[in-house]
């Protein structure tokens, strides 16, 4: 048997740079916020009122910043304009430059419908014919707190809430090029992560808003998707190892002389296997729960993201990827973070989002 | 009478005059049967100089670090213990089956007629989705332009009745490039003495690349199992150019 040396090859630099992982964190957990909003504000159930109020404003807030480090990944940003003036539709990526404006778009009709009530309110409380009164005044737009048009608005973001979460799962799956990408089981692994990640981002709000008592309901949740996470990555893991998915044991085979991946894929098992044990046994705690939830779902979308795109497709050498103080690298990732953290800052500033608010909007 | 020379080094001084005249008359190229280009790489004769590395970094005025085409090196020990040297030319592949083309989201890569895998630049948005698809990697992200970059077998010069310039600076000759559709062309009787022992790069992908190989190792020609001397790559980013 030969052994073989590779003496001099040539490695690519990745073509996804972090913004790419940026932006499926967000955009995940913002399409998997909007679902936890639904059962407090399009079915008003009592137990999931206060809960879901938080999870728009984090479908809200991680909504508006996703596509910005996408714009970003571009490198030029105005050359959005191309996927609308020549869109090939046999590309995933063609069809989600349509689902991201229809799930945006339902989304914040949706919200603004919740909100009316809230926002009338609002306008009363301040001092009749101040700026903000009448910014409130034509926000509200009457404030009628329609259900009907809720539920339409509620279905529309549903509707680009599945396309988002599926075309993001797919575009990465169709790269046969990339075993490690190439798996039916991705596109359910970042959607359930997306959950796992919209369940602690939730929580996250949650915790900043002083609202704790909603911390069983949530664990329950978080429990649950970790489980689905731990049955999904044993389920690739039991597919590369048998044989039965070639691509999946194929980047198994690259992977096996690689101690880095080996650590990565068990920070993977172990942040799961956390975060699941913190929601079983510290339920009424909030803080750990969300963080460890959002490190899984970015953790995993950084190692499939960027650490796959290190796995050599011809010769040997494994190109690891370490984030720079760069634009397009380390200080993306801080950007997104500063721009997470105004919207939430003039979305929090602007419109409460605790229940009481809510009721005297409505009251009134 | 084609308008393109034949393809040799040889071949391509011999037919200077009639370059001269076909690009005089460019009007009766319209009337010629269209070609079909090709590559065919004969590994014995490569001695991984990286002259065409080079060649096409200058011809196409690449950024620094980054290539179109290469030659990785490999030292290659078999079960008795004897190390010898052999060489891989990678490039694009100008597949009849390009996975770059139908990933792409705003139709900026296509296949010309000649069987010439190219993108418009004007068009592309650097979105880096085709560097994920191509099987061999062969794109990248242009440091300059933020475009996707890749070889195009230096349509440019095979247009002006020139050779790529890889094939024309390959020390060993171990470059051929001509017309596949052409039987009496150089490549096309190069492949027929090869006698069907040319090979491509990563067959089971199911690209059916244009770039062919005499004396591929198949242990080289895909992701390899072996060691990296790391130590050893250059890499003008961390070490200097």
């Amino acid at each position: 048997m030969n052994t073989t040396v590779e003496i001099l090859g040539f490695t690519r630099e990745p073509g996804w740079l972090p913004w790419a992982v940026q932006y499926f964190f967000l955009i995940g957990i913002s399409a998997a916020a909007f679902f936890i909003s639904l059962p407090g504000l399009a079915w008003r159930h009592p137990e999931w009122r206060g809960v879901s109020r938080r999870a728009l404003l984090a479908a809200l807030v991680c909504g508006l910043t996703a596509p910005v480090a996408l714009l970003a990944d571009l490198h030029q940003p105005g050359r959005f304009l191309n996927f609308y003036l020549h869109p090939n539709l046999q590309s995933w990526m063609a069809w989600g430059s349509f689902f991201i404006p229809l799930y945006l778009f339902g989304l914040l009709l949706y919200a603004w419908l919740c909100l009316r009530p809230q926002l009338a309110g609002l306008a009363r409380e301040h001092e009749a014919g101040t700026r903000l009164a009448k910014l409130y005044r034509a926000l509200a737009y009457g404030g009628h707190d329609n259900r009907g048009a809720i539920r339409v608005a509620a279905v529309l973001a549903a509707l680009g809430a599945v396309l988002v979460l599926l075309y993001t799962g797919m575009e990465v799956m169709v790269v046969r090029a990339r075993p490690l990408w190439n798996t039916p089981l991705l596109p359910p692994l970042f959607a359930v992560t997306a959950f796992a990640g919209g369940l602690g981002m939730t929580a996250l709000f949650e915790a900043l808003s002083g609202h704790r008592d909603s911390a069983p309901l949530l664990n329950r949740w978080a429990a649950r998707s970790q489980w689905a996470v731990l049955a999904l990555l044993a389920a690739w893991l039991l597919s590369a190892f048998t044989g039965i998915a070639p691509a999946a044991a194929e980047a198994l085979a690259s992977l096996r002389g690689s101690v880095s991946w080996r650590v990565t894929l068990g920070s993977l098992v172990a942040v799961s296997v956390l975060t699941l044990w913190v929601a079983r046994k510290r339920r009424d705690s909030l803080v750990l729960m969300a963080l460890l939830a959002l490190l899984g779902a970015w953790l995993l979308r950084w190692a499939l993201i960027m650490g796959g795109q290190g796995i050599p497709k011809m010769g040997a050498t494994f190109r690891s990827y370490y984030p720079t103080l760069t634009p397009d690298s380390a200080l993306g990732i801080v950007g997104t973070a500063g721009l997470f953290l105004t919207l939430y800052i003039v979305l929090t500033s602007f419109v409460p989002w605790d229940e009481s608010t809510q009721a005297a909007g409505a009251a009134s | 009478m084609r308008t393109q020379p034949e393809p040799t080094r040889r071949a391509f001084l011999a037919a200077l005059p009639a370059v001269t005249a076909g690009l005089a008359s460019p009007a009766a190229a319209s009337q010629e049967e269209v070609p079909r280009w090709g590559m065919l790489i004969d590994t014995r004769r490569c001695i991984g100089c990286q002259a065409c590395t080079i060649a096409c970094s200058m011809e196409n005025v690449l950024p620094e670090g980054q290539f179109r085409t290469s030659a990785a090196t490999y030292a290659v020990t078999n079960g008795k213990g004897q190390t010898g040297m052999s060489m891989l030319p990678r490039l694009c592949n100008h597949c009849e089956e390009p996975p770059c083309i139908p990933v792409c989201p705003v139709g900026a890569t296509f296949k010309g007629k000649d069987g010439v895998v190219l993108v418009d630049a004007d068009r592309c948005v650097g979105c880096g989705y085709c560097v994920q698809a191509c099987h061999y990697e062969a794109r990248f992200i242009n440091h300059d332009t933020g475009k996707a970059d890749k070889c195009t077998f230096c349509s440019h010069r095979v247009e002006a009745g020139l050779l790529p310039a890889c094939v024309e600076t390959c020390v060993g000759g171990a470059r051929v490039f001509g017309d596949l559709n052409d039987p009496a062309s150089t490549i096309s009787r190069r492949m027929q003495a090869a006698q069907g022992k040319t090979s491509v790069l990563k067959p089971e992908a199911g690209t059916r690349p244009s770039v062919f190989y005499i004396g591929l190792d198949k242990e080289l020609n895909g992701r390899v199992q072996g060691a990296s001397a790391t130590e050893m790559m250059w890499r003008p980013n961390q070490q200097g150019a």
